[in-house]
């Protein structure tokens, strides 16, 4: 009995901690396979994917040539879909990166500057939730003219206040240790104390936000290029490869197929490898969803 | 609870002023002269500073967002500057589509999300729960649009069940337009289930773990009893404050499958409104959206409130 009882509760642990490595390792494979993709974008492509080729129209997929086949206009589909990569990339980590950067300015006042401030940014913050992101992009991307920038700004304007409201809280747990406390006797200043205590203190906290909203960003730019408000040509989209599937062939076509799967994944790795981050970087916060 | 009510009451008008401010300088902001976009290269500079006056155009910014403001007070929401038709009017016609997708839409997500994550929380461990949570992980990794173009490939152009797109209208034939509508929920279900199933896991994992679930195991009723009488019932809170707060992600995801499945409702108006220069009816219509936002999480705000004198009082 006096051995059995320890095995029974190390058991269910260690079957834990091997599902935390699993999301963490599934979400970093296919995240560094997508930012592969990216890059090797640069250095080589199968095809130009912009360039119509006629006498390749529609063709199907598993060709020497064209491995995934070609769309109604006879543009290779894997040429497009490495392409679509980098837009993902700079649409969804643009958004975040901002949305970070202006999350934590607004996060890290509201938690050290006082009731007022604090008051100020949070009611601000729990105003900008409220706003349907969806509506105000449309109307954002029909002003200001589609493309990748006014993408990126409606994201990170639709972001900032998740970024700061985690952060402010995230801030204030940090501010309540007592290494602070001796930080403020030892007579450093709050700017000080907020650089060199509290944003190493929250860097986990920061890096598992850009993740999961680096996945938001790319799920929201594919819907807006699927809108036609969002990239165009000749940049290209998986969300705008959607469209045009749609658009050109009917929508019983395999091509309907690739641009979707690439979405998928990526946003699969990038909320796993949040995830998975979450639970290697914050062992105190409690593991509340899948 | 006075003072809560209040609080809340505050804040919903606050936002309501904030969001129709940026709602106004965002529109307002690409500039141009509305009045002639409007009635095209032709028109004369007389017809132009008759529309714009006839329609304050030609009054100083925040004039016309104070009389904007002030007539959507009194319930005038403007008209429309080429057919003259009331926003009223086009937004009433439009929601006859719009209010049954999203409504469904969201049904249709917590009657997949309740119980999924109820089981997989009472699994959370085991293989079935891992794999549930798993599934939960993609749906939310499928895009909304994406989920629509592989239903109607399927129910609509392989098996041919049910329409790809378009509309019947209820008053030609109520079975077609649930017809033309069963893709499009189903979509939008899916996806919001995805999103629920989460929220709803984790929300009863917190209670299944709290004191008044072991004191009623601890008289004798099972786990399922437990669950049931006490569980689900404390775990309602977070699942109506999470379903207010999806309101928005389920707007959005409206907007989107209306224009997979060619719906002429909301957001096909807003578009073509937008590309028209109309606004007067960009601005309302986008504003009344907001507002009916705000409001819901305010309702579920004090609901919460009623609900639990422990919100209420540490507010």
């Amino acid at each position: 009995m006096t051995i059995a009882a320890p095995t029974v509760i190390i058991e269910p642990k260690r079957r834990r901690r091997l599902d935390l490595n699993a999301s963490l390792v599934v979400g970093l494979v296919l995240t560094v396979g997508f930012l592969a993709v990216a890059l090797v974008s640069f250095v080589w492509l199968p095809s130009n994917p912009n360039i119509p080729v006629i006498k390749n129209r529609m063709l199907p997929p598993f060709l020497p040539d064209h491995w995934l086949g070609t769309d109604g206009l006879g543009r290779d589909i894997i040429a497009q879909l490495m392409v679509g990569a980098r837009t993902s990339i700079l649409v969804g980590a643009g958004g975040a990166s901002i949305a970070l950067i202006l999350g934590t300015i607004t996060g890290l006042v509201a938690a050290a500057y006082g009731k007022i401030a604090d008051e100020t940014i949070s009611r601000g913050a729990d105003i900008m939730l409220s706003i349907p992101g969806m509506v105000t992009a449309l109307v954002l991307a029909a002003t200001m003219g589609s493309g990748a920038l006014t993408t990126i700004l409606a994201l990170s304007a639709f972001f900032t206040p998740s970024f700061t409201r985690v952060i402010r809280a995230a801030a204030l747990g940090v501010l309540q240790e007592d290494f602070i406390t001796s930080a403020k006797l030892y007579g450093r200043g709050k700017l000080f104390i907020l650089a060199r205590h509290v944003i190493p203190n929250i860097g986990g906290v920061m890096i598992v936000q850009f993740t999961l909203y680096f996945a938001a960003g790319i799920l929201t730019e594919a819907g807006l290029s699927y809108l036609g408000v969002g990239v165009t040509r000749p940049s290209i989209s998986w969300g705008m490869m959607l469209n045009e599937a749609q658009q050109t062939v009917g929508i019983s076509s395999p091509l309907a197929i690739w641009p979707g799967l690439a979405i998928v994944f990526v946003v699969l790795g990038l909320n796993l490898l949040g995830d998975g981050l979450r639970d290697v970087l914050d062992p105190k916060l409690k593991r509340r969803s899948a | 609870m006075a003072i809560y009510v209040l609080r809340k009451l505050a804040f919903f008008v606050g936002a309501v002023f904030v969001a129709s401010l940026a709602i106004f300088l965002l529109i307002r902001a690409a500039g141009g002269n509305v009045a002639a976009i409007v009635l095209g290269k032709d028109a004369t500079a007389e017809a132009i500073n008759a529309l714009a006056h006839t329609y304050g155009l030609d009054k100083p910014l925040p004039v016309q967002y104070f009389d904007w403001l002030f007539g959507m007070l009194q319930g005038q929401l403007g008209q429309s500057f080429r057919t003259k038709e009331f926003v009223a009017d086009l937004v009433t016609d439009r929601l006859s589509i719009s209010i049954p997708l999203a409504l469904s839409g969201l049904i249709l997500g917590l009657i997949i999300a309740i119980p999924v994550g109820t089981y997989a929380a009472r699994n959370v461990g085991k293989p079935s729960g891992a794999v549930l949570a798993l599934l939960s992980q993609i749906g939310i990794a499928v895009p909304v649009f994406w989920a629509g173009i592989l239903l109607s490939v399927l129910f609509g152009v392989r098996l041919g069940w049910l329409p790809t797109g378009g509309w019947i209208d209820w008053s030609e034939s109520p079975i077609g337009a649930i017809r033309s509508l069963v893709l499009p929920v189903l979509s939008l279900g899916l996806i919001m289930g995805s999103v629920l199933i989460r929220y709803v896991r984790s929300a009863v994992l917190d209670v299944m773990n709290q004191d008044y679930v072991r004191t009623a195991r601890a008289v004798g009723m099972t786990r399922t009893q437990a669950l049931l009488s006490v569980g689900l019932r404390n775990a309602a809170l977070p699942i109506v404050t999470i379903v207010g707060l999806q309101i928005a992600e389920l707007i959005g995801g409206t907007v989107i499958i209306e224009m997979v499945f060619s719906l002429p409702g909301l957001s096909r108006m807003i578009l073509a409104n937008v590309a028209a220069r109309e606004v007067i009816v960009v601005q309302s219509t986008v504003m009344l959206i907001i507002i009916f936002v705000i409001f819901v999480n305010f309702v579920v705000d004090l609901l919460y409130g009623i609900l639990d004198p422990r919100i209420r009082n540490a507010a």
